[in-house]
Protein backbone atom coordinates (compact mmCIF):
# COMPACT_ATOMS: atom_id res chain seq x y z
CA UNK A 1 0.00 0.00 0.00
CA UNK A 2 1.20 3.52 -0.73
CA UNK A 3 0.18 6.42 1.45
CA UNK A 4 0.65 10.03 0.30
CA UNK A 5 3.78 9.10 -1.63
CA UNK A 6 5.72 11.86 -3.36
CA UNK A 7 8.94 11.38 -5.27
CA UNK A 8 11.25 13.93 -6.88
CA UNK A 9 14.51 13.19 -8.71
CA UNK A 10 17.67 15.05 -7.71
CA UNK A 11 17.35 17.41 -10.69
CA UNK A 12 14.03 18.58 -9.24
CA UNK A 13 11.71 16.64 -11.56
CA UNK A 14 8.65 15.64 -9.56
CA UNK A 15 7.71 12.12 -10.68
CA UNK A 16 5.08 11.15 -8.10
CA UNK A 17 2.57 13.38 -6.32
CA UNK A 18 0.38 12.28 -3.43
CA UNK A 19 0.07 8.67 -4.52
CA UNK A 20 -2.45 6.67 -2.50
CA UNK A 21 -2.77 3.14 -3.76
CA UNK A 22 -3.91 -0.07 -2.12
CA UNK A 23 -3.17 -3.42 -3.73
CA UNK A 24 -4.30 -6.61 -1.99
CA UNK A 25 -2.75 -10.05 -2.09
CA UNK A 26 -3.80 -11.85 -5.29
CA UNK A 27 -4.72 -8.65 -7.15
CA UNK A 28 -3.94 -8.38 -10.86
CA UNK A 29 -3.40 -4.71 -11.70
CA UNK A 30 -2.32 -2.74 -14.75
CA UNK A 31 -0.62 0.63 -14.38
CA UNK A 32 -1.14 2.73 -17.47
CA UNK A 33 -0.55 6.28 -18.62
CA UNK A 34 1.41 8.33 -21.09
CA UNK A 35 5.22 8.47 -21.14
CA UNK A 36 6.55 10.37 -18.14
CA UNK A 37 3.39 9.75 -16.10
CA UNK A 38 5.43 8.18 -13.28
CA UNK A 39 4.61 4.49 -13.84
CA UNK A 40 8.18 3.19 -13.73
CA UNK A 41 9.08 5.47 -10.82
CA UNK A 42 6.08 4.12 -8.93
CA UNK A 43 7.12 0.48 -9.30
CA UNK A 44 10.70 1.30 -8.31
CA UNK A 45 9.48 2.50 -4.93
CA UNK A 46 7.96 -0.93 -4.26
CA UNK A 47 11.27 -2.68 -3.56
CA UNK A 48 13.20 0.31 -2.27
CA UNK A 49 15.17 1.10 -5.44
CA UNK A 50 13.76 4.59 -5.02
CA UNK A 51 12.79 5.93 -1.62
CA UNK A 52 9.81 8.34 -1.51
CA UNK A 53 10.65 11.94 -0.70
CA UNK A 54 7.39 12.03 1.30
CA UNK A 55 4.84 9.45 2.36
CA UNK A 56 5.12 5.76 3.14
CA UNK A 57 5.11 2.47 1.25
CA UNK A 58 3.78 -0.50 3.20
CA UNK A 59 4.38 -4.15 2.40
CA UNK A 60 2.35 -6.73 4.32
CA UNK A 61 1.26 -3.86 6.56
CA UNK A 62 4.85 -2.89 7.43
CA UNK A 63 6.61 0.35 6.55
CA UNK A 64 9.46 -0.53 4.15
CA UNK A 65 11.51 2.65 4.69
CA UNK A 66 14.11 0.91 6.87
CA UNK A 67 14.26 -2.35 4.88
CA UNK A 68 17.06 -3.10 2.43
CA UNK A 69 16.56 -3.67 -1.30
CA UNK A 70 17.95 -7.19 -0.88
CA UNK A 71 15.36 -7.91 1.77
CA UNK A 72 12.46 -6.40 -0.18
CA UNK A 73 13.49 -8.14 -3.42
CA UNK A 74 12.65 -11.48 -1.83
CA UNK A 75 9.02 -10.38 -1.71
CA UNK A 76 8.83 -8.05 -4.69
CA UNK A 77 10.33 -9.19 -7.99
CA UNK A 78 10.58 -6.49 -10.64
CA UNK A 79 11.12 -7.55 -14.24
CA UNK A 80 12.60 -4.60 -16.09
CA UNK A 81 11.73 -3.52 -19.61
CA UNK A 82 15.15 -4.22 -21.11
CA UNK A 83 16.26 -7.81 -20.47
CA UNK A 84 19.79 -6.95 -21.56
CA UNK A 85 20.20 -4.97 -18.33
CA UNK A 86 20.12 -8.24 -16.38
CA UNK A 87 21.85 -10.89 -18.45
CA UNK A 88 25.57 -11.42 -17.96
CA UNK A 89 26.28 -15.12 -17.31
CA UNK A 90 27.90 -17.64 -19.65
CA UNK A 91 24.86 -19.90 -19.89
CA UNK A 92 21.10 -19.75 -19.41
CA UNK A 93 21.41 -22.14 -16.46
CA UNK A 94 23.99 -19.92 -14.72
CA UNK A 95 21.76 -16.91 -15.25
CA UNK A 96 18.95 -18.59 -13.30
CA UNK A 97 21.46 -19.84 -10.73
CA UNK A 98 22.64 -16.26 -10.06
CA UNK A 99 19.11 -15.23 -9.08
CA UNK A 100 18.78 -18.15 -6.69
CA UNK A 101 22.18 -17.85 -5.00
CA UNK A 102 21.12 -14.90 -2.87
CA UNK A 103 18.16 -16.82 -1.42
CA UNK A 104 18.74 -18.78 1.74
CA UNK A 105 18.06 -22.19 0.17
CA UNK A 106 20.01 -25.45 -0.13
CA UNK A 107 22.00 -26.52 -3.21
CA UNK A 108 19.48 -29.30 -3.90
CA UNK A 109 16.64 -26.81 -3.76
CA UNK A 110 18.54 -24.51 -6.19
CA UNK A 111 19.06 -27.42 -8.60
CA UNK A 112 15.44 -28.45 -8.40
CA UNK A 113 14.20 -24.88 -8.95
CA UNK A 114 16.52 -24.46 -11.95
CA UNK A 115 15.13 -27.64 -13.54
CA UNK A 116 11.53 -26.65 -12.86
CA UNK A 117 11.97 -23.16 -14.29
CA UNK A 118 13.89 -24.37 -17.36
CA UNK A 119 11.04 -26.80 -18.07
CA UNK A 120 8.32 -24.22 -17.39
CA UNK A 121 9.94 -21.70 -19.73
CA UNK A 122 10.88 -24.30 -22.34
CA UNK A 123 14.58 -23.55 -21.89
CA UNK A 124 15.85 -27.13 -21.41
CA UNK A 125 17.32 -27.09 -24.93
CA UNK A 126 19.01 -23.72 -24.25
CA UNK A 127 20.44 -24.77 -20.90
CA UNK A 128 24.08 -24.44 -22.04
CA UNK A 129 23.51 -21.61 -24.47
CA UNK A 130 24.85 -18.10 -23.89
CA UNK A 131 22.06 -15.67 -22.97
CA UNK A 132 23.53 -13.32 -25.57
CA UNK A 133 22.73 -15.78 -28.34
CA UNK A 134 19.01 -15.78 -27.58
CA UNK A 135 16.48 -13.87 -29.66
CA UNK A 136 14.89 -10.69 -28.25
CA UNK A 137 11.75 -12.56 -27.16
CA UNK A 138 13.72 -15.39 -25.58
CA UNK A 139 15.97 -12.93 -23.71
CA UNK A 140 12.85 -11.33 -22.28
CA UNK A 141 11.57 -14.77 -21.27
CA UNK A 142 14.89 -15.51 -19.56
CA UNK A 143 14.76 -12.21 -17.67
CA UNK A 144 11.23 -13.14 -16.51
CA UNK A 145 12.39 -16.66 -15.58
CA UNK A 146 15.26 -15.25 -13.51
CA UNK A 147 12.76 -13.39 -11.33
CA UNK A 148 9.93 -15.96 -11.27
CA UNK A 149 12.39 -18.64 -10.02
CA UNK A 150 12.86 -16.57 -6.84
CA UNK A 151 9.17 -17.12 -6.11
CA UNK A 152 8.36 -13.60 -4.85
CA UNK A 153 4.86 -12.86 -3.53
CA UNK A 154 4.55 -9.83 -5.79
CA UNK A 155 5.57 -9.87 -9.45
CA UNK A 156 5.99 -6.53 -11.18
CA UNK A 157 6.42 -6.44 -14.95
CA UNK A 158 7.56 -3.34 -16.84
CA UNK A 159 6.20 -3.54 -20.40
CA UNK A 160 6.16 -7.35 -20.68
CA UNK A 161 4.53 -7.40 -24.12
CA UNK A 162 6.82 -4.82 -25.74
CA UNK A 163 8.50 -6.29 -28.83
CA UNK A 164 6.97 -9.73 -28.25
CA UNK A 165 5.33 -11.78 -31.01
CA UNK A 166 1.94 -13.47 -30.57
CA UNK A 167 3.40 -16.78 -29.39
CA UNK A 168 5.49 -15.02 -26.77
CA UNK A 169 2.54 -12.91 -25.63
CA UNK A 170 0.47 -16.09 -25.26
CA UNK A 171 3.24 -17.57 -23.14
CA UNK A 172 3.20 -14.50 -20.90
CA UNK A 173 -0.60 -14.70 -20.58
CA UNK A 174 -0.39 -18.36 -19.52
CA UNK A 175 2.39 -17.55 -17.07
CA UNK A 176 0.39 -14.69 -15.54
CA UNK A 177 -2.69 -16.91 -15.17
CA UNK A 178 -0.66 -19.64 -13.52
CA UNK A 179 0.96 -17.17 -11.08
CA UNK A 180 -2.45 -15.69 -10.26
CA UNK A 181 -3.84 -19.14 -9.42
CA UNK A 182 -0.87 -19.59 -7.05
CA UNK A 183 -2.13 -16.51 -5.19
CA UNK A 184 0.58 -14.13 -6.41
CA UNK A 185 -0.03 -10.40 -6.73
CA UNK A 186 0.74 -9.12 -10.21
CA UNK A 187 1.36 -5.53 -11.24
CA UNK A 188 1.94 -4.72 -14.89
CA UNK A 189 3.16 -1.44 -16.30
CA UNK A 190 2.09 -1.31 -19.91
CA UNK A 191 1.07 0.84 -22.86
CA UNK A 192 -0.70 -2.12 -24.44
CA UNK A 193 -4.34 -1.14 -23.99
CA UNK A 194 -5.69 -4.16 -25.91
CA UNK A 195 -3.77 -6.54 -23.67
CA UNK A 196 -5.00 -4.78 -20.53
CA UNK A 197 -8.61 -4.68 -21.74
CA UNK A 198 -8.58 -8.38 -22.49
CA UNK A 199 -6.72 -9.84 -19.53
CA UNK A 200 -6.24 -7.47 -16.58
CA UNK A 201 -9.26 -6.86 -14.32
CA UNK A 202 -8.08 -3.64 -12.60
CA UNK A 203 -6.43 -0.58 -14.09
CA UNK A 204 -4.68 2.33 -12.43
CA UNK A 205 -4.35 5.28 -14.78
CA UNK A 206 -1.63 7.88 -14.20
CA UNK A 207 -0.93 11.35 -15.50
CA UNK A 208 1.73 13.85 -14.44
CA UNK A 209 2.79 11.75 -11.45
CA UNK A 210 -0.74 11.37 -10.12
CA UNK A 211 -3.34 8.64 -10.17
CA UNK A 212 -6.29 9.92 -12.19
CA UNK A 213 -8.37 6.72 -12.16
CA UNK A 214 -8.34 3.39 -10.40
CA UNK A 215 -11.01 0.76 -10.94
CA UNK A 216 -12.30 -2.12 -13.05
CA UNK A 217 -10.58 -2.06 -16.45
CA UNK A 218 -13.88 -2.08 -18.38
CA UNK A 219 -14.85 1.23 -16.77
CA UNK A 220 -11.47 2.97 -16.72
CA UNK A 221 -10.43 2.16 -20.29
CA UNK A 222 -13.83 2.87 -21.83
CA UNK A 223 -14.09 6.35 -20.36
CA UNK A 224 -13.47 8.56 -23.38
CA UNK A 225 -12.51 11.67 -21.39
CA UNK A 226 -10.01 9.83 -19.24
CA UNK A 227 -8.44 8.12 -22.24
CA UNK A 228 -8.19 11.38 -24.16
CA UNK A 229 -6.64 13.22 -21.20
CA UNK A 230 -3.95 10.58 -20.83
CA UNK A 231 -3.00 10.67 -24.53
CA UNK A 232 -4.23 7.15 -25.19
CA UNK A 233 -6.58 5.68 -27.75
CA UNK A 234 -9.72 3.74 -26.84
CA UNK A 235 -9.35 -0.05 -27.16
CA UNK A 236 -10.35 -1.36 -30.61
CA UNK A 237 -13.18 -3.34 -29.12
CA UNK A 238 -14.63 -0.19 -27.53
CA UNK A 239 -14.25 1.73 -30.81
CA UNK A 240 -16.05 -1.17 -32.52
CA UNK A 241 -18.86 -1.06 -29.95
CA UNK A 242 -19.24 2.70 -30.48
CA UNK A 243 -19.39 2.18 -34.25
CA UNK A 244 -22.07 -0.48 -33.81
CA UNK A 245 -24.01 1.82 -31.48
CA UNK A 246 -24.14 4.38 -34.28
CA UNK A 247 -25.94 1.85 -36.51
CA UNK A 248 -28.32 0.90 -33.75
CA UNK A 249 -26.64 -2.16 -32.25
CA UNK A 250 -26.13 -1.62 -28.52
CA UNK A 251 -23.80 -4.04 -26.82
CA UNK A 252 -24.16 -3.91 -23.03
CA UNK A 253 -21.27 -2.39 -21.00
CA UNK A 254 -20.53 -5.65 -19.18
CA UNK A 255 -19.61 -7.24 -22.51
CA UNK A 256 -16.16 -5.86 -23.36
CA UNK A 257 -13.89 -8.81 -24.14
CA UNK A 258 -13.27 -9.76 -27.77
CA UNK A 259 -14.69 -13.28 -27.52
CA UNK A 260 -17.77 -12.12 -25.57
CA UNK A 261 -18.50 -9.43 -28.15
CA UNK A 262 -18.20 -11.98 -30.99
CA UNK A 263 -20.60 -14.34 -29.20
CA UNK A 264 -23.06 -11.54 -28.46
CA UNK A 265 -22.98 -10.37 -32.06
CA UNK A 266 -23.42 -13.83 -33.57
CA UNK A 267 -26.39 -14.36 -31.27
CA UNK A 268 -27.75 -10.93 -32.22
CA UNK A 269 -27.29 -11.54 -35.94
CA UNK A 270 -28.97 -14.96 -35.67
CA UNK A 271 -32.09 -13.28 -34.27
CA UNK A 272 -31.78 -10.52 -36.82
CA UNK A 273 -31.70 -12.91 -39.79
CA UNK A 274 -34.65 -14.81 -38.25
CA UNK A 275 -36.57 -11.52 -38.10
CA UNK A 276 -35.79 -10.90 -41.76
CA UNK A 277 -37.02 -14.39 -42.72
CA UNK A 278 -40.19 -13.97 -40.69
CA UNK A 279 -40.75 -10.54 -42.21
CA UNK A 280 -40.33 -11.87 -45.77
CA UNK A 281 -42.86 -14.60 -45.23
CA UNK B 1 24.00 2.77 -4.87
CA UNK B 2 23.54 5.80 -7.00
CA UNK B 3 25.60 6.95 -9.93
CA UNK B 4 24.25 10.46 -9.63
CA UNK B 5 27.75 11.87 -9.15
CA UNK B 6 28.32 11.19 -12.88
CA UNK B 7 25.83 14.00 -13.53
CA UNK B 8 28.56 16.29 -12.24
CA UNK B 9 30.25 15.76 -15.62
CA UNK B 10 27.16 16.37 -17.74
CA UNK B 11 27.04 19.53 -19.86
CA UNK B 12 24.45 22.05 -18.73
CA UNK B 13 23.77 25.07 -20.92
CA UNK B 14 24.10 28.35 -19.00
CA UNK B 15 24.94 31.94 -19.74
CA UNK B 16 28.06 32.58 -17.66
CA UNK B 17 31.59 33.85 -18.33
CA UNK B 18 32.95 30.31 -18.18
CA UNK B 19 30.23 28.79 -20.39
CA UNK B 20 30.73 31.46 -23.04
CA UNK B 21 34.45 30.87 -23.39
CA UNK B 22 35.76 29.04 -26.44
CA UNK B 23 36.15 25.25 -25.85
CA UNK B 24 39.83 25.52 -26.85
CA UNK B 25 40.61 27.93 -24.02
CA UNK B 26 38.79 25.61 -21.59
CA UNK B 27 40.75 22.64 -22.92
CA UNK B 28 43.95 24.62 -22.33
CA UNK B 29 42.70 25.38 -18.81
CA UNK B 30 42.12 21.67 -18.06
CA UNK B 31 45.51 20.70 -19.50
CA UNK B 32 47.48 23.45 -17.71
CA UNK B 33 45.89 22.66 -14.36
CA UNK B 34 46.63 18.96 -14.92
CA UNK B 35 50.27 19.72 -15.75
CA UNK B 36 50.44 22.08 -12.74
CA UNK B 37 49.11 19.33 -10.46
CA UNK B 38 51.65 16.85 -11.83
CA UNK B 39 54.56 19.25 -11.24
CA UNK B 40 54.29 19.11 -7.45
CA UNK B 41 54.15 16.53 -4.69
CA UNK B 42 54.10 19.14 -1.91
CA UNK B 43 50.94 20.21 -0.10
CA UNK B 44 51.38 24.01 -0.17
CA UNK B 45 51.76 24.62 -3.94
CA UNK B 46 48.98 22.10 -4.64
CA UNK B 47 46.72 23.86 -2.12
CA UNK B 48 47.35 27.20 -3.87
CA UNK B 49 46.58 25.63 -7.21
CA UNK B 50 43.41 24.06 -5.79
CA UNK B 51 42.27 27.37 -4.25
CA UNK B 52 42.92 29.17 -7.55
CA UNK B 53 40.26 26.93 -9.13
CA UNK B 54 37.50 28.20 -6.85
CA UNK B 55 36.92 31.66 -8.43
CA UNK B 56 36.83 30.00 -11.89
CA UNK B 57 34.25 27.46 -10.67
CA UNK B 58 32.21 30.22 -9.03
CA UNK B 59 32.24 32.25 -12.25
CA UNK B 60 30.49 29.33 -13.97
CA UNK B 61 27.99 28.85 -11.08
CA UNK B 62 29.16 25.26 -10.77
CA UNK B 63 29.82 25.04 -7.04
CA UNK B 64 27.18 22.35 -6.25
CA UNK B 65 28.09 20.14 -9.20
CA UNK B 66 31.80 20.48 -8.42
CA UNK B 67 31.27 19.48 -4.78
CA UNK B 68 29.21 16.50 -5.98
CA UNK B 69 31.97 15.36 -8.33
CA UNK B 70 34.55 15.53 -5.53
CA UNK B 71 32.21 13.78 -3.10
CA UNK B 72 31.84 10.95 -5.62
CA UNK B 73 35.56 10.30 -5.25
CA UNK B 74 35.52 10.10 -1.45
CA UNK B 75 36.09 6.32 -1.52
CA UNK B 76 39.19 6.81 -3.67
CA UNK B 77 40.47 9.53 -1.32
CA UNK B 78 40.10 7.27 1.70
CA UNK B 79 41.91 4.48 -0.15
CA UNK B 80 44.77 6.82 -1.15
CA UNK B 81 45.16 8.13 2.40
CA UNK B 82 45.12 4.67 4.02
CA UNK B 83 47.47 2.99 1.51
CA UNK B 84 50.00 5.83 1.37
CA UNK B 85 50.05 6.32 5.13
CA UNK B 86 50.55 2.61 5.71
CA UNK B 87 53.05 1.79 2.98
CA UNK B 88 55.20 4.92 2.61
CA UNK B 89 57.64 4.89 5.50
CA UNK B 90 58.47 8.63 5.58
CA UNK B 91 55.83 11.42 5.48
CA UNK B 92 53.26 9.00 4.03
CA UNK B 93 50.29 11.00 5.31
CA UNK B 94 51.60 14.28 3.84
CA UNK B 95 52.21 12.57 0.52
CA UNK B 96 48.69 11.08 0.63
CA UNK B 97 47.14 14.52 1.21
CA UNK B 98 49.21 15.91 -1.66
CA UNK B 99 47.97 13.10 -3.92
CA UNK B 100 44.36 13.77 -2.88
CA UNK B 101 44.88 17.44 -3.78
CA UNK B 102 46.51 16.45 -7.09
CA UNK B 103 43.57 14.21 -8.07
CA UNK B 104 41.07 16.84 -6.92
CA UNK B 105 42.72 19.49 -9.11
CA UNK B 106 42.73 17.24 -12.18
CA UNK B 107 39.14 16.04 -11.64
CA UNK B 108 37.97 19.61 -10.98
CA UNK B 109 39.67 20.95 -14.11
CA UNK B 110 38.13 18.29 -16.34
CA UNK B 111 34.80 18.48 -14.52
CA UNK B 112 34.70 22.23 -15.35
CA UNK B 113 35.59 21.38 -18.95
CA UNK B 114 32.86 18.73 -19.35
CA UNK B 115 30.26 20.81 -17.52
CA UNK B 116 30.76 23.89 -19.66
CA UNK B 117 31.60 22.57 -23.13
CA UNK B 118 28.78 21.65 -25.49
CA UNK B 119 29.67 18.35 -27.28
CA UNK B 120 28.99 20.00 -30.65
CA UNK B 121 31.41 22.84 -29.89
CA UNK B 122 33.98 20.30 -28.80
CA UNK B 123 33.91 18.68 -32.25
CA UNK B 124 34.21 22.10 -33.91
CA UNK B 125 37.15 23.09 -31.75
CA UNK B 126 38.96 19.85 -32.52
CA UNK B 127 38.38 20.38 -36.23
CA UNK B 128 39.78 23.89 -35.94
CA UNK B 129 42.90 22.28 -34.44
CA UNK B 130 43.20 20.24 -37.67
CA UNK B 131 41.93 17.00 -36.13
CA UNK B 132 40.21 14.97 -38.93
CA UNK B 133 36.42 15.28 -38.81
CA UNK B 134 35.88 11.53 -38.25
CA UNK B 135 38.04 11.58 -35.11
CA UNK B 136 36.59 14.85 -33.84
CA UNK B 137 33.06 13.54 -34.34
CA UNK B 138 33.84 10.22 -32.62
CA UNK B 139 35.34 12.07 -29.67
CA UNK B 140 32.37 14.39 -29.27
CA UNK B 141 29.99 11.43 -29.66
CA UNK B 142 31.77 9.52 -26.89
CA UNK B 143 31.56 12.64 -24.76
CA UNK B 144 27.83 12.94 -25.44
CA UNK B 145 27.16 9.34 -24.42
CA UNK B 146 28.57 9.70 -20.89
CA UNK B 147 25.18 10.63 -19.35
CA UNK B 148 23.43 7.91 -21.41
CA UNK B 149 25.85 5.31 -20.08
CA UNK B 150 25.40 6.57 -16.54
CA UNK B 151 21.60 6.17 -16.85
CA UNK B 152 22.08 2.69 -18.30
CA UNK B 153 24.49 1.73 -15.50
CA UNK B 154 21.89 2.84 -12.94
CA UNK B 155 19.22 0.74 -14.68
CA UNK B 156 21.54 -2.28 -14.63
CA UNK B 157 22.21 -1.83 -10.92
CA UNK B 158 18.45 -1.58 -10.28
CA UNK B 159 17.69 -4.66 -12.41
CA UNK B 160 20.35 -6.75 -10.67
CA UNK B 161 19.35 -5.58 -7.21
CA UNK B 162 15.80 -6.66 -8.00
CA UNK B 163 17.02 -10.22 -8.16
CA UNK B 164 18.99 -10.19 -4.96
CA UNK B 165 22.31 -8.74 -6.14
CA UNK B 166 24.15 -7.05 -3.29
CA UNK B 167 26.42 -4.13 -4.02
CA UNK B 168 28.68 -4.49 -1.00
CA UNK B 169 30.65 -7.68 -0.51
CA UNK B 170 33.55 -8.36 1.80
CA UNK B 171 37.01 -9.21 0.42
CA UNK B 172 38.74 -7.77 -2.64
CA UNK B 173 38.26 -10.92 -4.80
CA UNK B 174 34.54 -10.96 -4.01
CA UNK B 175 34.28 -7.26 -4.78
CA UNK B 176 35.93 -7.76 -8.18
CA UNK B 177 33.73 -10.79 -8.94
CA UNK B 178 30.77 -8.70 -7.88
CA UNK B 179 31.43 -6.22 -10.68
CA UNK B 180 30.71 -8.77 -13.43
CA UNK B 181 26.88 -8.58 -13.21
CA UNK B 182 27.19 -4.82 -13.76
CA UNK B 183 30.06 -4.58 -16.23
CA UNK B 184 29.06 -7.35 -18.66
CA UNK B 185 25.60 -5.91 -19.52
CA UNK B 186 27.07 -2.39 -19.60
CA UNK B 187 29.90 -3.30 -22.00
CA UNK B 188 27.71 -5.43 -24.23
CA UNK B 189 25.05 -2.70 -24.30
CA UNK B 190 27.68 -0.09 -25.19
CA UNK B 191 29.13 -2.22 -28.01
CA UNK B 192 25.63 -2.81 -29.42
CA UNK B 193 24.89 0.90 -29.23
CA UNK B 194 28.16 1.71 -30.98
CA UNK B 195 27.22 -0.62 -33.87
CA UNK B 196 23.73 0.87 -34.06
CA UNK B 197 25.10 4.42 -34.13
CA UNK B 198 27.66 3.44 -36.80
CA UNK B 199 24.93 1.90 -38.97
CA UNK B 200 22.67 4.92 -38.48
CA UNK B 201 25.52 7.25 -39.47
CA UNK B 202 26.44 5.22 -42.52
CA UNK B 203 22.83 5.12 -43.64
CA UNK B 204 22.94 8.94 -43.55
CA UNK B 205 26.04 8.96 -45.80
CA UNK B 206 28.51 9.87 -43.08
CA UNK B 207 31.93 10.60 -44.56
CA UNK B 208 30.74 10.61 -48.18
CA UNK B 209 32.13 14.08 -48.79
CA UNK B 210 35.52 15.24 -47.50
CA UNK B 211 34.77 18.97 -47.83
CA UNK B 212 31.88 19.55 -45.53
CA UNK B 213 30.32 22.72 -44.15
CA UNK B 214 29.26 23.47 -40.58
CA UNK B 215 26.04 25.04 -39.37
CA UNK B 216 27.66 26.55 -36.26
CA UNK B 217 31.05 28.21 -35.90
CA UNK B 218 33.21 29.04 -32.88
CA UNK B 219 35.30 32.13 -32.30
CA UNK B 220 38.26 32.92 -30.04
CA UNK B 221 37.16 36.21 -28.44
CA UNK B 222 39.16 38.78 -26.45
CA UNK B 223 37.86 37.10 -23.24
CA UNK B 224 39.46 33.86 -24.41
CA UNK B 225 42.76 35.66 -25.03
CA UNK B 226 42.69 37.19 -21.53
CA UNK B 227 41.96 33.76 -20.04
CA UNK B 228 44.72 32.17 -22.16
CA UNK B 229 47.28 34.78 -21.07
CA UNK B 230 46.32 34.19 -17.43
CA UNK B 231 46.77 30.42 -17.91
CA UNK B 232 50.14 30.78 -19.67
CA UNK B 233 51.47 33.19 -17.01
CA UNK B 234 50.36 30.72 -14.37
CA UNK B 235 52.04 27.85 -16.19
CA UNK B 236 55.36 29.72 -16.44
CA UNK B 237 55.10 30.67 -12.78
CA UNK B 238 54.48 27.05 -11.79
CA UNK B 239 57.41 25.80 -13.89
CA UNK B 240 59.63 28.51 -12.37
CA UNK B 241 58.61 27.51 -8.84
CA UNK B 242 59.32 23.85 -9.66
CA UNK B 243 62.80 24.61 -11.05
CA UNK B 244 63.67 27.01 -8.25
CA UNK B 245 61.87 25.06 -5.56
CA UNK B 246 64.95 24.81 -3.33
CA UNK B 247 65.32 28.60 -3.25
CA UNK B 248 61.67 29.10 -2.25
CA UNK B 249 60.79 29.95 1.39
CA UNK B 250 60.91 26.89 3.64
CA UNK B 251 57.12 26.94 4.31
CA UNK B 252 56.63 25.99 0.64
CA UNK B 253 57.68 22.45 1.46
CA UNK B 254 55.68 22.23 4.69
CA UNK B 255 54.07 18.88 5.42
CA UNK B 256 52.41 17.00 8.25
CA UNK B 257 54.84 15.37 10.66
CA UNK B 258 53.49 11.95 9.58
Amino acid sequence: MMQDVDFAYSDGTVALRRINLGINKGDFVAIMGQNGAGKTTLIRTLNGLLRPTNGTVFLDGQDISNKTIANLSQKVGIIFQNPMHQLFSNTVEEEINFSLKSLDISKEEIKSRINTILKQFDFIRYRERSPFNLSGGESKKLAIASIVCRNPDILVFDEPTLGQDEKEINFIINLLNSEITKGKTIIIVTHNIEFTMEYIPRTVLMRGGQIVADGPTEYVLTNQNLIKNTSMVLPYIQQFKIALQQVGINIPDEIFKKQDVIEYLSEYLKNYSLDVKEGSN
Amino acid sequence: MSLEFLNAFKFLKRDTFLHNLDPRSKLLFALIYTVGALLFTEIIPLTFLFISLIPIILSGRLLNKWIKSLRGLSFLYILIIILNTLFIPENGFSFAIAMVLRISIMVSAFSVFFLTVDPNDLALSLISMKVPYEFAFSFSLAFRFVPTISIEAQNIIDAQQSRGYEMKKSGIINQIKNLFPLLVPLIIGSIKRAFNVAEALESRAFGSNKDRTFYFSIKYSYKDWIFTIYLLVMLFLLIFIRIEFNSMPSWFSWGFPL
